[in-house]
């Protein structure tokens, strides 16, 4: 591999590294707000579990190509948000879960006690079962934000900006060295992201002993 | 006080929970619930928190239908001690405790000196107020769920067989720092347990339930061992009803004999000559000299003692069991008089100090005075600044 | 939008979409081919290891971190570059496909074994069995239903994502996304579309039928409680 390309275009890796991160994490937080509601209406009412299951699993059935290319024709245009809803709608299938899984792993006798102790049904949400069901929830926030950052280089080839800008950008000017520092910076990107999120959940949650994280 | 008033609670597909339930528990009391599983306790005690909704009847806490009042308030009065603790995870010890304040909207530091106090009250360090709960055993961490319940002061407590997760011997510990805390404290217990020593030990009034959610017997703990209702209630209560039953009258009524005690010190024609003065006692107890018990001396014995030596150098069997005079039930005594090779029981004072022996006829005479449902009430294991009851007459 | 729909109608319902090598069989059978072929590779590499790491304990974190790095690997990039490496073939989607798989199966396994009730290894160890009989016989029995979990998770995954072998001028239903993309045909992008979510359902159909037959009873059930 020959590396010219790469010192003088130091700029153009920072600024597709920033613009990545924007498009990748964004749908992340949209995710998480989207599927916090929908786990609690999942286990709160046991019957809306199979639809919203369902349809979460379908989203991520769907070619991501597709989905962005749909989006950037008929919706919303050569914009960032063309990535960024699809990239949204793929977390939920993730996040929803990992919310209901999270939710259910409360135990029965905390759950008991907290309504026992005079907890009224939103108050025993927000303080007692999100919090236990935090690690959980945080393990699915890993797994999004590391997919997401990943597929969002897809996002780049449709010309949506981002690291798979490089991708399409080395495939067609065959400058292996540039497709290679961007699957560079993915993979690191990743990693910080991932490592950010370990931290903050400890922080978070200083009861938790050595916790396993959540299943693909 | 709180009151059941023909409380019923039918699930739909039959089962019968409680049928037709009428119960006063008085205030400043425990009350135990005990029985066979399915025999409607624990609905029963959920009842009164609306844990559990009845299907009809009424459940008042001190004349005020607990349907008066959300839950959650109601709750917040009330509290509630489970056998698997439901400790927050995610919360100190420190703040569970406190949850109760907290929610009641008490000042913060308030709330948090008050689940020190308690901490304290219960028998926790107060090093661990900032640990977790997976750090605390599982003993420690019903004494939290204890402490978490009586925070807010309330004048109510459940407690749903808060004891039977641990070994016998935190059982035994918790049982009596509890019974500690409520000389103390005086509240109005429920207490659900399916150990009917448990309810033997810690019940004021004992509730015995049966299969289908009726009520069978309502006692205290003497009447319910001296006169079960039925034969449903007898064999609940298990074996040895009647040896159990002398736990619940006191000693003091024995007469004791200070005749064949004798001092270690003497020799072989003192303890002669004691026995004269005693007839058909083939048997002297020796003490030393602060007249506390050493050990046992029988008759023929006696004659292969030489002549000069010191009583408390011959072969001496062991004693066995004492009962402390004033402190001690019957049952002491009869355990005592079981353990000794002189199949006679040892009464002594608080220091230790021989009162005087007590011979099987001694025993059979008062034990009589139970069978004749003459109850002297002692009170069985409570807090030692207790007073005995007045030592009744054989 | 429903002159969309009557274009794509038109396009689903005309015969040339349905014979020769450029119609939707032959597509759907060069995607199932990728896909098997891909979903082989990844079991092969992967069952085994977590088999291994989940029951004897070790190399959790080695099997996690490999599991996360696979993740992060960008596919399309990937793709590239192994292309820029080894020129055009099956060979540079199918390690991009199996390196996608990996992570689901690995992970599945290793938690599935892992989370096995220590109770019962115990048990099986005290009725004498070896370590790989209680790996076989009682481990695997109980974990099947999260690792098929994970088999399922892998094959929908590599389905999606097989579109992408077209990208390097391959076949499979990518082929309709991409052509139609440089055509501006958005019916054959629906098109392409519609039918790998299809297959995608159908791979959820058949494992559906797996987890009939390979999870024993005795576990369906418990799992239900």
């Amino acid at each position: 591999m020959e590396w010219q390309w790469l010192p003088g275009h130091l700029d153009d890796l920072a600024a597709a590294t920033v613009q990545h991160l924007q498009l990748s994490l964004l749908p992340v937080l949209l995710g998480l707000i989207i599927s916090l509601p929908l786990g609690i209406v999942s286990v709160r009412w046991r019957w809306t579990y199979p639809p919203i299951f369902g349809v979460a699993n379908l989203l991520y059935a769907v070619p991501s190509i597709a989905l962005f290319v749909f989006m950037s024709q008929y919706v919303t245009g050569l914009s960032v948000a063309s990535a960024i809803i699809p990239l949204a709608l793929f977390t939920l299938s993730v996040l929803v879960p990992n919310v209901v899984d999270g939710l259910k792993q409360v135990p029965d006798p905390v759950r008991q006690a907290a309504t026992a102790v005079g907890f009224g049904t939103l108050r025993r949400l927000m303080q007692v079962e999100l919090p236990i069901a935090v690690p959980v929830i945080v393990a699915g926030v890993r797994v999004a934000t590391v997919a997401s950052i990943s597929l969002g280089s897809v996002a780049g080839i449709m010309g949506l900006g981002g690291l798979g800008q490089l991708f399409q950008d080395g495939q067609q000017r065959d400058i292996p060295s540039e497709v290679f520092a961007g699957i560079v910076l993915t993979i690191v990107l990743a990693f910080v992201c991932d490592l950010i999120l370990v931290v903050v959940q400890r922080a978070l949650t200083p009861w938790t002993r050595a916790r396993k994280g959540a299943a693909a | 006080m709180i009151t059941f008033d023909h409380v019923t609670k039918r699930y739909p597909d039959g089962t019968v929970a409680l049928d037709d339930f009428t119960l006063d528990c008085a205030t400043g009391e425990i009350t135990v619930f005990v029985g066979t599983s399915g025999g409607g306790k624990t609905t029963a005690l959920r009842t009164i928190n609306r844990m559990v909704d009845p299907t009809s009847g009424r459940v008042l806490i001190d004349g005020q239908d607990v349907r008066d009042k959300s839950p959650a308030e109601l709750r917040r009065g009330i509290g509630y001690v489970i056998q698997q603790v439901g400790l927050f995870p995610h919360r100190t010890i420190r703040d569970n405790i406190a949850t109760v304040p907290y929610l009641l909207g008490w000042d913060k530091k308030k709330a948090r000196e008050t689940a020190m106090e308690l901490m304290a009250r219960v028998g926790l360090p107060t090093s661990m107020a900032k640990r977790y709960p997976f750090q605390l055993s599982g003993g420690q961490q019903q004494r939290v769920g204890v402490a978490r319940a009586l925070a807010a002061d309330p004048p109510v407590m459940l407690m749903d067989e808060p004891f039977s997760a641990v070994d016998p011997v935190v059982r035994a510990e918790l049982q009596q720092e509890f019974l500690r805390l409520q000389a103390e404290l005086h509240k109005t217990i429920v207490f659900v347990t399916h150990d009917v020593d448990e309810a033997i030990r810690l019940g004021d009034h004992i509730a015995v339930f049966r299969t289908g959610g009726t009520l069978v017997q309502h006692a205290t703990p003497a009447e319910l061992l001296a006169r079960p209702a039925d034969d449903f209630v007898a064999s609940f209560i298990g074996r040895d009803r009647g040896i159990r039953l002398l736990s619940f009258h006191n000693a003091d009524g024995i007469e004791l004999h200070d005749a064949a005690v004798v001092a270690g010190s003497a020799d072989r024609s003192a303890a002669r000559a004691a026995l004269a003065g005693v007839s058909g006692e083939p048997w002297l107890l020796v003490v030393d000299d602060a007249r506390r018990p050493i050990g046992w001396l029988s008759q023929d014995a006696l004659d292969s003692v030489p002549e000069t030596a010191e009583l408390r150098d011959a072969g001496l069997l062991p004693i066995g069991n004492t009962f402390t005079v004033g402190v001690d039930p019957l049952r002491s005594a009869l355990d005592s008089s079981v353990l000794s090779p002189s199949g006679r029981a040892v009464g002594v004072d608080a220091d230790g100090a021989v009162l005087g022996i007590a011979t099987q006829a001694d025993l059979a005479t008062a034990i009589r005075t139970v069978a004749a449902g003459d109850l002297h009430p002692h009170p069985l294991d409570r807090a030692p600044d207790e007073p005995a009851e007045p030592a009744g007459d054989a | 939008m429903s002159t969309f729909l009557q274009f794509f109608l038109h396009w689903l319902t005309s015969p040339a979409q349905w014979s020769g090598p450029d119609g939707v069989p032959a597509r759907v059978g060069e995607h199932l081919y990728y896909t098997l072929l891909a979903l082989a590779v990844a079991i092969v590499l992967a069952l085994p290891v977590g088999l291994y790491t989940g029951h004897t304990g070790r190399g959790g974190f080695l099997a996690a971190s490999i599991a996360n790095f696979a993740r992060a690997l960008p596919t399309i990039g990937l793709l590239v570059i192994i292309v820029q490496g080894l020129g055009i073939g099956l060979l540079p989607p199918l390690i991009v496909l199996v390196a996608l798989a990996i992570p689901p199966v690995l992970i599945n396994t290793y938690e599935g074994i892992r989370n096995v009730d220590a109770e019962l290894k115990d048990a099986a160890r005290g009725v004498g069995m070896t370590g790989t009989e209680v790996l076989f016989r009682v481990e695997l029995p109980a974990a099947m239903p999260l690792i098929l979990l994970g088999l399922r998770t892998a094959a929908i995954q590599i389905v999606a994502t097989a579109t992408v072998a077209a990208y390097v001028g391959l076949g499979g239903l990518g082929r309709f996304i991409f052509d139609g993309l440089s055509r501006q045909d958005y019916q054959a992008l629906a098109g392409g579309t519609v039918f790998a979510v299809l297959l995608a359902l159908a791979v959820s159909l058949v494992f559906m039928l797996l987890r009939r037959l390979l999870v024993p009873r005795g576990v369906r059930l418990q799992e239900k409680a």
